[in-house]
């Protein structure tokens, strides 16, 4: 069974992106378009792994990693969090959300399946 | 844009503005009491009066002084003329002693020479009356019976010296010795009387004048003593009025020539200095609000650019992230053209971002909406770190890379990831910059700071040009730009994130000898510099 990549993300350009690229290495990969969706997906869908932008509309990245890390049977999940530009200071507020891990924008798609797969193949 | 070209410093004077505006409002209260500046008159006006009155103290001065001198003339007067009232008196008795003697020498010689010698002496009883007449007005009573008994006198006389002539000189001896003694002795008391009362006068005179003298000294002493507290007072009220407000307005100039504009100068004259300075509070407002609106547009600005920035990025992640899949052959083996035409496009990309990147951080820093994050880092892994990512630019250039670290540096404290950026940004320029030769990255601890130097072989940078690199959009020549590419931000944002440090940066190069640039920050920061 493929693993399931739960991308939340609101530019579509961006999901095309990750489509392309998770479809490449044989990921299945579940899309939600603000936070709300991506707590209904979390808790729905299972998925292995969440991929979460931080500026998204009706709930923001930050809350909802928050509150996915607030259930226990959800607390599992590895989230990477998408952050933007460097000197914004996302970073801590990512990491005080709980997030596993971050990468930041304009990320390398290389480099972020690394960090996927790191989180993917161990168990 | 460029009417801001450092808001940051404004901003950072605020607090101070505040805090003077205060002390400026805390002294004029204290002044509040002068009389002075109360006065509603204009300066001229003021200062004509403040003359009016010394002039008019000094005129009084000179009345009095002259007065007093006209009173001792007429005291001086009056003694004279009682001198002559007594030398009078005197020689009347004197002359009716020579009568007496007249009368007796023509008795015992009783021929035409003593008589008529007797008879001249009656007639200068006449002016010797007369004399007393004129000096002693005032003694009429005394003087009436004077005359009375004068007038019996030289009728006695005259009848005496008729019987001398007659031949009678037993009846002339009888009548001198019944009549003309007696009237004589008379005589001499009223003229005694006289004399007395007229040395009496002449006495209380002298006191009196001696009196007057004293008083009119003290009395010219008491009124030159008060012109003079009267003439320093207004010469104290004076310089309150014109000076104190003078230094106030002059402080208050000062203040805003550095800066402050919220305050206000308080002046409570009603002349030409309470208008300046109400001209003066009136600048300052004008400057506080044009001063607000730029804040304010600084503000926008600053947000515009971070929005704009932030629009800006996300269709060209779009851009860069797709040319990575098909150079990365997701969409199938690309070819050979197609990858190097994807290749320019990443490059682009990247240095598009790049540039976004500068204005997005630049208008953060200069927002305030950036905070260093302050921890322990290694200075070693800091350099390595900047060191990887400038290799491969170094090794495209064919440029030598050098790093001096001492060994053994303790952990230093600061904001590693702007430390690294602010590094990034001058090793880049160094590298961008140099056609031949090397670029030096070196560390030195001096003391509690940690000096970084960033040494390179390219053209150099003449020092006119040396001052202006570190602003925005400022680049040394167009042309070089031009083939170097850039916006001229990095070394704005290298600047400001030494400055957040508390710390300085600056540039050593001369044409043709490349160019070193340094920068020393504390080796342990504890809290983030205020900006100025």
């Amino acid at each position: 069974m493929s693993k399931r990549v739960l991308v939340v993300e609101d530019q579509e350009d961006n999901r095309q992106i990750l489509r392309d690229l998770l479809a490449n290495v044989g990921y299945e990969m579940i899309e939600a378009h603000n936070g709300e969706e991506a707590l209904i997906a979390a808790r729905t869908q299972s998925p292995d792994l969440i991929l979460m932008d931080i500026q998204l509309p009706v709930l923001d990245g930050y809350e909802a990693t928050r509150r996915i890390k607030a259930q226990a049977d959800l607390r599992h999940i590895p989230i990477i969090v998408v952050t933007s530009y460097a000197l914004s200071g996302d970073e801590e507020k990512a990491r005080a959300a709980g997030c596993d891990a971050y990468v930041a924008k304009p990320y390398s798609a290389r480099k972020l399946l690394e960090t996927i797969n790191r989180y993917l193949t161990v168990p | 844009m460029n009417l801001e070209a450092d808001p940051t410093s404004f901003i950072g004077q605020r607090p101070f503005a505040a805090a003077t505006s205060r002390a400026t409002r805390d002294a004029a209260s204290v002044r509040e009491n002068s009389i002075g500046p109360k006065l509603r008159a204009s300066l001229r006006t003021k200062l004509l009066m403040a003359f009016l009155l010394i002039e008019m103290l000094l005129i009084s001065v000179g009345v009095i002084g002259l007065l007093s001198l006209r009173e001792a003339d007429q005291r001086t007067n009056q003694v004279v003329a009682l001198q002559h009232k007594i030398e009078a008196y005197r020689q009347m008795q004197h002359d009716t002693l020579r009568q007496l003697h007249g009368v007796s020498a023509a008795l015992e010689f009783p021929d035409e020479t003593t008589l008529a010698i007797a008879l001249r002496q009656i007639n200068q009883f006449g002016y010797d009356l007369d004399r007393v007449s004129f000096v002693a007005k005032d003694e009429v009573a005394l003087l009436n019976q004077l005359r009375e008994e004068y007038a019996r006198f030289i009728a006695v006389v005259s009848h005496i010296v008729n019987l001398i002539r007659n031949g009678q000189t037993a009846e002339a001896k009888q009548s001198e010795r019944a009549e003309l003694g007696p009237l004589a002795d008379k005589l001499e008391r009223l003229t005694n009387q006289l004399v007395n009362r007229a040395e009496a006068d002449m006495v209380a005179g002298i006191d009196v004048s001696r009196q007057t003298y004293s008083k009119s000294q003290l009395l010219v002493a008491a009124v030159a003593l008060a012109s003079l507290v009267l003439t320093l007072v207004l010469g104290h009220a004076i310089s309150r009025s014109v000076i104190n407000p003078v230094g106030v307005i002059h402080h208050g100039l000062n203040r805003l020539a550095a800066g402050d504009f919220s305050q206000r100068i308080e002046v409570r004259n009603h002349d030409e200095l309470g208008e300046l300075a109400a001209h003066v509070n009136s600048t300052c407002e004008e400057l506080q609000q044009l001063y607000r609106s730029l804040e304010e547009a600084s503000r926008h600005k600053s947000q515009f650019l971070a929005n704009m920035s932030h629009e800006l990025r996300t269709p060209l992640n779009a851009i860069l992230g797709f040319s990575e899949l098909m150079l990365d052959g997701i969409y199938g083996e690309p070819s050979e053209k197609m990858r190097s035409a994807l290749e320019r496009i990443q490059r682009n990309g990247r240095h598009l971002l790049g540039l976004i990147n500068d204005v997005l951080d630049l208008s953060k820093i200069e927002a305030g909406q950036l905070q260093l994050s302050l921890a322990d880092y290694s200075v070693e892994e800091l350099i390595s770190g900047v060191h990887t990512s400038v290799e491969s630019l170094a090794a495209e250039k064919n440029l030598g890379l050098r790093i001096a670290v001492p060994a053994g540096l303790p952990p230093a404290r600061g904001d590693e990831r702007r430390l690294a950026q602010a590094l990034f940004n001058l090793v880049g320029n160094a590298i961008k910059f140099t056609d031949a030769g090397e670029v030096r990255i070196e560390v030195e601890a001096k003391g509690k700071s940690l000096q970084f130097s960033v040494q390179d072989t390219g053209p150099g940078i003449d020092e006119p040009d040396q001052a202006k690199i570190f602003q925005e959009f400022q680049q040394v020549d167009n042309s070089i730009t031009k083939v170097k590419g850039g916006a001229g931000l990095g070394l704005a944002i290298v600047k400001r994130i030494v400055e957040m440090h508390g710390g300085r940066i600056w540039i050593v190069s001369r044409i043709g000898h490349g160019a070193t640039f340094s920068f020393s920050i504390p080796a342990r920061l504890e809290q983030q510099a205020t900006q100025t």
